[in-house]
């Protein structure tokens, strides 16, 4: 297949997945599609997608889309000097990403920049970011880096804390690094004690429940991995037969959603990925132990959930299929959207607690925080192969000022990066059941706050979290290998990744 | 131009004999375009993806350090690429027979002049003209385990669980692949095949029919006999397409679940997604090698000349 093919190929797929998450009018696709050379033929894929869920109301409020005149005229100050450059950035479908593309053209017309954003699939993302620092290039201006990348790459992104003081001439006023939530600057952009960029997205893992169905079963909110686990064996039993089970996953082998699964799961058991020592640890007591509680919750869960990326695991629970889940925050403002089954039935909760007490980051390795409140947050960062650095960086700072991520977030409902969007008065008022709801933000902020994982800081690690582990995985949820043993499967992946370790000089 | 301006163009010392190559008849001026276009395009890849093959790459540094063995041997101890290399002779192998079978029935049956079959055979055409991409999402709908057509045909006549997912269950999601493969390629089998039948002279069917020979015995002694070349010509172009097949598989399965689908192609794709371009390469160039030694040995076996 050629170069050429495959362009047109993931063009056609991420046409149709964006118009399946609503991104594009029935009228784009059709043109985009047409322009692929397929026509109406390709109506129906477009029903499909497996990027990242958003429900919030774009259609935007005018209240909302006001940008404060001091911006408008910085920005028209010193971003005109770079009228007419183009500033290019790529990025999987995150909701921040969206809501950006959306309102781009007011940055635009104030500074005369033209900004292009790329939306792929995030192993393309990963693909194309790799290309770019690989021969630096300097095709992309801006790099979404998700968390279990940024130790690939920040050795190739310029410290923005360092570019504001030593650009004074290009520094927005009032910028203010000191209000992005403290946890998320080392849990996500601090590597070696550089920022590898702006803390940009943070889905982080919460418990959800639907209080109907546990309310007619008088199952209380479950606060731990025990009481979780039964109240989903207690509801796949009585409501199986109603189509319903007790939870939902994100197990779709070999892709990263179901690392995330895993890792959750082996974190809540005591758990780590690599021990103190710089080895595969998920092999070990409690590693396996977080695994087969995995496999347990698999025959609690639709059988697509072996299928089903993050994507999918959203839509089981808007379509009502499942009533207990752990997983990511941001599915919530979308199960209040109005097209949604079970609008205003779902709950946030805190993550559930380890019933053992979970590892202490002095036990586990490469800068991994072990603990229940799994983050796949992002950055945003600048490259420093950039032929418009300058005009970048003017367009990082306004996409990451508190004006601009407080109305992302007030058009989205997701998880705001700065603490002065959580107490803005817009988004406080937002709490409500509805679209775009902000109601589960403050149990968002608390795992923040207080329970939040990460996952290694290792240039490996992209890899293995999209290859090696997920695979693995697969082979044994599906049954094509290992024999269901949970043990096996795991020494396995020691053994692939201590010896990448190892032939990487990282031991 | 009038016949001055001519004259003055063709005089020594104008523009003209710098065209004159346009009318040479040395080989050289005709072959220099092809060729600069086969270096560029097709052997400068090549030696590059070589030159790759021969680098390890160091994945915190991102230097590419040569290392002649070391991707070789890597592969050659890699589970996975073996895995790969067989579920690529089951797919090719599987879909090869099916499409080519289907495609001589489908053909005998269209080999009419009566009205309405030209539509019919115009028809067959439509399944070519979509993207495999998208095929390969029309099959994913389809086959989906709660809302597909197909998964829920096959639950309604009892052949499936409820909400059996075939796509993501180890043992059937090679077949749901093959399925798409074979919804779009069998026209292509059928067109060849048609226009093979078409070429073929009535005069041995006539003596056949005269001496009452049965419509079997004149497929199997006449026209199958007759079509050989043209039989092994597809099969020889659809086998080296199915060796290569990387579209269904990326967008149905993702080579997975675990490994189930995962084929020499989706492997290096895979490996190449995740940065390290030097054993991307050298998994393409093995599957190149593979394709190479198959359709030699089948053009030697059955007498195929090009």
């Amino acid at each position: 297949m050629s170069f050429k093919d495959h362009d047109k190929k993931t063009f056609i797929i991420d046409t149709a997945r964006d118009f399946a998450a609503r991104r594009i009018s029935k009228r784009d696709f059709l043109r985009k599609t047409g322009m692929a050379g397929i026509g109406f033929s390709a109506f129906a894929t477009g029903l499909l997608g497996s990027t990242r869920p958003f429900r919030g109301n774009l259609g935007g409020n005018a209240a909302y889309a006001q940008t404060p005149e001091e911006m408008t005229k910085w920005l028209k100050d010193v971003g005109g000097k770079f009228k007419g450059t183009k500033v290019r950035y790529t990025s999987e479908a995150t909701p921040p990403t969206v809501v950006l593309n959306q309102i781009k053209g007011e940055f635009t017309e104030a500074t005369g920049i033209e900004v292009e954003i790329e939306i792929v699939p995030l192993e393309q993302v990963l693909a194309k970011a790799t290309q770019d620092v690989q021969g630096q290039l300097g095709t992309y201006d801006v790099y979404y880096l998700d968390q279990s990348w940024v130790a690939t790459f920040a050795q190739d992104t310029v410290d923005p804390t360092q570019y504001y003081k030593d650009k004074p001439d290009l520094a927005m006023p009032g910028f203010d690094f000191d209000d992005f939530s403290k946890p998320l600057v080392e849990g996500l952009a601090l590597y070696d004690g550089k920022w590898a960029g702006i803390p940009f997205d943070i889905p982080i893992f919460i418990t959800m429940y639907r209080k109907d169905i546990l309310e007619k079963h008088g199952i209380k909110p479950p606060t731990n991995f025990d009481e979780f686990t039964a109240g989903v064996k207690a509801i796949t039993e009585a409501e199986k037969a109603n189509g319903i089970f007790g939870t939902g996953l994100q197990a779709k082998s070999g892709h990263y959603s179901l690392e995330c699964d895993w890792t959750a799961a082996v974190w809540g058991h005591g758990g780590s990925i690599f021990g103190k020592d710089k080895k595969f640890a998920g092999n070990d007591e409690q590693g396996v132990k977080g695994l087969q509680w995995y496999q347990e919750m698999l025959k609690n869960a639709p059988p697509q959930s072996t299928a089903s990326t993050w994507d999918g695991q959203f839509q089981m629970m808007h379509a009502g299929q499942v009533a207990l889940v752990n997983s990511w925050d941001e599915f919530f403002p979308g199960l209040d959207a109005d097209d949604s089954k079970v609008k205003g039935l779902w709950e946030p909760l805190h993550p559930i607690s380890s019933m053992t007490g979970v590892r202490a980051v002095a036990d586990a390795g490469f800068g991994e925080i072990p603990n229940v409140g799994h983050q796949g947050g992002s950055i945003l960062g600048l490259s420093k192969y950039s032929k418009n650095l300058d005009a970048a960086w003017i367009f990082m700072q306004w996409a990451c000022s508190k004006e601009i991520m407080t109305r992302c977030t007030l058009l989205g409902g997701f998880a705001p990066m700065r603490l002065s969007s959580f107490e803005d008065p817009r988004v406080k008022a937002k709490a409500v059941v509805g679209p775009g709801t902000t109601r589960h933000l403050e149990v968002v902020k608390w795992t923040i706050d207080n329970v939040m994982a990460s996952e290694p800081d290792m240039p490996l690690w992209a890899g293995f979290s999209n290859n090696e582990i997920p695979v693995e995985l697969g082979k044994l949820l599906t049954n094509q290998d290992y024999g269901g043993d949970a043990k096996k499967c795991m020494d396995n992946v020691a053994s692939l990744i201590n010896k990448a370790v190892e032939d990487a000089g990282l031991l | 131009m009038s016949d001055a301006a001519v004259a003055q163009s063709r005089s020594p010392g104008s523009l003209w004999p710098k065209w004159r190559w346009l009318s040479s008849e040395h080989p050289l001026p005709w072959l220099l375009p092809a060729s600069a276009l086969m270096i560029i395009f097709g052997i400068y890849p090549l030696l590059y993806a070589l030159w790759l093959s021969l680098h390890k790459r160091n994945p915190v540094t991102r230097a590419n350090v040569f290392d002649p063995d070391y991707n070789w041997m890597k592969a050659f101890g890699d589970q996975r690429v073996w895995d790969a290399i067989a579920t690529t002779f089951l797919y090719t192998g599987i879909a090869l027979v099916i499409q080519l079978v289907l495609g001589l029935l489908i053909a005998l049956l269209l080999d009419s002049d009566r009205k309405g079959y030209g539509v019919l055979r115009a028809l067959m055409t439509l399944p070519l003209v979509v993207p495999p991409a998208v095929t390969g999402m029309m099959f994913l709908l389809m086959l989906d385990g709660s809302f597909g057509v197909l998964s829920r045909s096959l639950y309604a006549v009892g052949l499936l669980s409820p909400q059996y997912p075939i796509l993501a269950n180890s043992s059937t999601a090679l077949a749901g692949v093959l399925l798409a493969d074979i919804w779009q390629w069998t026209p292509f089998m059928v067109l060849i095949m048609l226009a093979g039948l078409r070429s073929l002279p009535k005069e041995p069917f006539e003596a056949a029919a005269i001496d009452g020979a049965t419509a079997v015995q004149a497929f199997f002694k006449l026209t199958l006999p007759m079509m050989s070349k043209v039989i092994a010509i597809a099969v020889l172009i659809r086998g080296i397409d199915l060796f290569r097949v990387f579209d269904y598989v990326k967008v149905m399965t993702d080579s997975g679940p675990g490994t189930a689908t995962e084929t020499l192609t989706s492997y290096s794709g895979r490996i190449y997604f995740n940065g390290d371009f030097p054993y991307a390469s050298t998994l393409s160039l093995i599957t190149l090698i593979l394709v190479i030694i198959a359709s030699s040995l089948f053009m030697k076996i059955f007498r195929v000349k090009l």
